[in-house]
């Protein structure tokens, strides 16, 4: 099997700001391998999110490739690529992003409806995520009855549903406090330990950031250090 | 899938009450409205077949041409108009029917009431075929008139209810006076279910005469045609005979003929129209209500362009967001139609009974199984249709735009 899980070659992302073209990424090359924790540093405005946003299939580049387990995914339709990232890919994101109208339980449930999993097993398999994340007494409250740190946590056990291989946390503990933070930074770790999931973090915390086995330092659209 | 949809839309609903009820209500008011409009169109169509029915299509009908109600006019019919019609090929019977307008009361120093006095053949297959004309009209209570009953009344329907023609209900053996004169009543017809009719005091042609001081002057001829004629073709050969027997020009008679198949057509059609135009102004109510649901999702789809991102990511497809919007707006649509229609329900069964208390029995309300299925329909389609371009600009919002939108 290919050691290498993701990879970005050469890839740009320009964006059309009025008749300005501003270059978030600038033919960035980067790889993570399987079961690797990376974390992606940079100052704001270096890439890092729209790195991020392509490694998730979330966006397309303008130029370049990428590749997720071998398969070039920078020119695939959106409906492969929803495909693709409900499947491979669990995102975290900074700001939780749980939908507010549904409980813990059901955010959890979610991304096993979009693939088809049939009722009996994603209950169960959502219950057993929220004892992974120890909010099992929390799994009937809406995001707006939990703590910061409830929400993300619940937003760990949905990244975790459809049991992808790559977990993307985009400032996962940005609107947390510190104690909060390291609580959930122990279930990412614990993710990549136990569970073997691979982690791409991106952050600006240097103490998070050395959570990571490897640590890759963005700036003007292109890895200068890793 | 479809029953988490199903789930899913009715948890947005409910969270969005308000709007969603504003919502709901404007595509109620539609659907009601068109719900009772047709259950009426429907329910008067229904009345006209059984009562052509009972009519039977062999009748023709000879009126004088004139203004105003029939029988006040200055031209009449006469006996030996219906003489000559009785003589002519095709023709199997026919009566001439005396009618005047006057006051009956059940107490001569006081006032009575204005209705139709109308002159009654004796003749009995005669009398049927009168009987006939008013839709199968029979006697309800006692007996029919016969021969010698020139002092007898049989009257209709609306005598025998109090507070409806009289304060008290009257009974056989009852009197009544006309012009002064006595009397007594026979017999009682059945409900015809318009309060004109259902008015009506019936007496023979001889005591008419005697009544009110006139000749043959007839306000209507039946006729029925021979079996295997063709009514229509009937009309146009009798037209042209009584048309050069009285020695007038095409179209300038001073009488016309119509078959009761021609006079149920005509109804059919005025029905049609005045049907028609009722539920086009209901229909504009639905477009109203549709260009609200539409307005509805597209604010919808702009509250929720995050969640929409937020889906996007953890991998739903374009085509689930569009089912998402899409069926929303439908149900919405369904449940105004649902609500509407179990309103428009009550309301024609209120109105029916308010239109009978009125004297109008005839006029019914009807529910045939499509209405109740098309309106369903009909109201998810609303709802879907204006709910599809909200949905399909929901569906096309790319993930990382609709993520970073707050």
């Amino acid at each position: 099997m290919n050691d290498t899980i993701i990879e970005l070659r050469d890839v740009w992302k320009i964006y059309k700001m009025g008749k300005v073209d501003v270059n978030a990424l600038r033919g960035m090359n980067f790889r993570v391998k399987r079961n690797e924790f990376v974390s992606i540093m940079g100052p704001s405005g270096s890439g890092k999110s729209t790195a991020v946003n392509m490694v998730g299939c979330l966006d397309i580049p303008t130029k370049g490739d990428v590749y997720l387990d071998g398969k070039n995914i920078a020119h695939l339709p959106e409906s492969t690529l929803a495909q693709i990232r409900g499947r491979k890919i669990g995102f975290i994101f900074q700001t939780f992003n749980l939908i507010q109208t549904l409980s813990a339980k059901e955010n959890i449930i979610l991304p096993m409806i979009f693939q088809g999993i049939p009722a009996d097993k994603r209950e169960k398999r959502a219950e057993k995520l929220l004892r992974l994340v120890q909010l099992e007494d929390r799994m009937n409250h809406r995001p707006a009855e939990l703590s910061g740190g409830e929400q993300q946590r619940v937003a760990i056990a949905r990244s975790l549903a459809n049991d992808p291989d790559v977990i993307l946390a985009d400032e996962p503990t940005g609107n947390l406090d510190s104690k909060t933070g390291r609580i959930v930074m122990n279930f990412l770790k614990d993710l990549n330990k136990k569970e073997g999931k691979t982690i791409v973090m991106v952050t600006h915390d240097a103490e998070l950031a050395k959570h990571a086995d490897r640590i890759a330092y963005l700036k003007d659209g292109v890895i200068i250090k890793q | 899938m479809i029953e988490d949809l199903i789930k899913y839309i009715i948890s947005n609903i409910r969270h969005r009450f308000t709007r969603s009820f504003l919502t709901i209500l404007s595509i109620l008011i539609g659907i009601m409205a068109i719900f009772v409009l047709i259950s009426f169109g429907e329910g008067l169509r229904n009345y006209m077949n059984v009562m052509g029915e009972e009519m039977g299509t062999d009748k023709l009908i000879v009126q004088p041409k004139g203004f105003g109600v029939p029988g006040t006019g200055e031209i009449y019919l006469t006996k030996e108009d219906v003489d000559f019609i009785k003589k002519q090929r095709g023709v199997s019977e026919a009566t001439g029917m005396i009618m005047k307008q006057s006051e009956v009361k059940i107490d001569k120093r006081k006032l009575g009431k204005w209705v139709f006095i109308m002159g009654m053949p004796i003749d009995p297959s005669e009398q049927r075929l009168v009987e006939e004309a008013f839709a199968g009209y029979e006697i309800f209570k006692g007996r029919a008139l016969k021969k010698g009953d020139e002092n007898k009344v049989a009257l209709g329907y609306n005598y025998l209810v109090a507070d409806k023609i009289f304060s008290k209900p009257l009974k056989l053996g009852d009197n009544i006076f006309i012009n002064d004169k006595s009397f007594d009543i026979v017999g009682f017809y059945e409900e015809i279910g318009n309060p004109q009719d259902d008015s009506n005091v019936y007496m023979t042609n001889d005591a008419m005469k005697e009544v009110f001081d006139v000749g043959d002057e007839y306000a209507y001829i039946y006729i029925r045609a021979e079996k295997g004629i063709v009514p229509t073709e009937l009309v146009d050969r009798l037209e042209e005979k009584l048309r050069k027997k009285k020695g007038q020009k095409e179209g300038e008679e001073d009488f016309y003929i119509m078959s009761f198949e021609q006079l149920m057509e005509t109804f059919g059609t005025i029905l049609l129209v005045l049907n028609s135009i009722l539920i086009i102004i209901a229909g504009i109510s639905v477009v109203v209500a549709a260009v609200n649901i539409m307005n509805t999702m597209y604010t919808a789809v702009l509250e929720r362009t995050k969640e929409i991102g937020i889906m996007k990511s953890i991998g739903a497809r374009n085509s689930t967001i569009l089912m998402m919007f899409f069926f929303e707006s439908g149900f919405l649509g369904l449940i105004g139609g649902s609500i509407g229609m179990l309103l428009g329900y009550g309301l024609a069964k209120l109105g029916a009974m308010a239109i009978a208390a009125a004297g109008y029995s005839f006029l019914k309300p009807y529910f045939p199984w499509w209405l109740t299925v098309g309106c369903l329909v009909f109201s998810f389609m609303v709802g879907a249709v204006s709910g599809y371009f909200p949905a399909k600009a929901a569906s096309r919002l790319k993930p990382v735009d609709a993520l970073r939108y707050e």
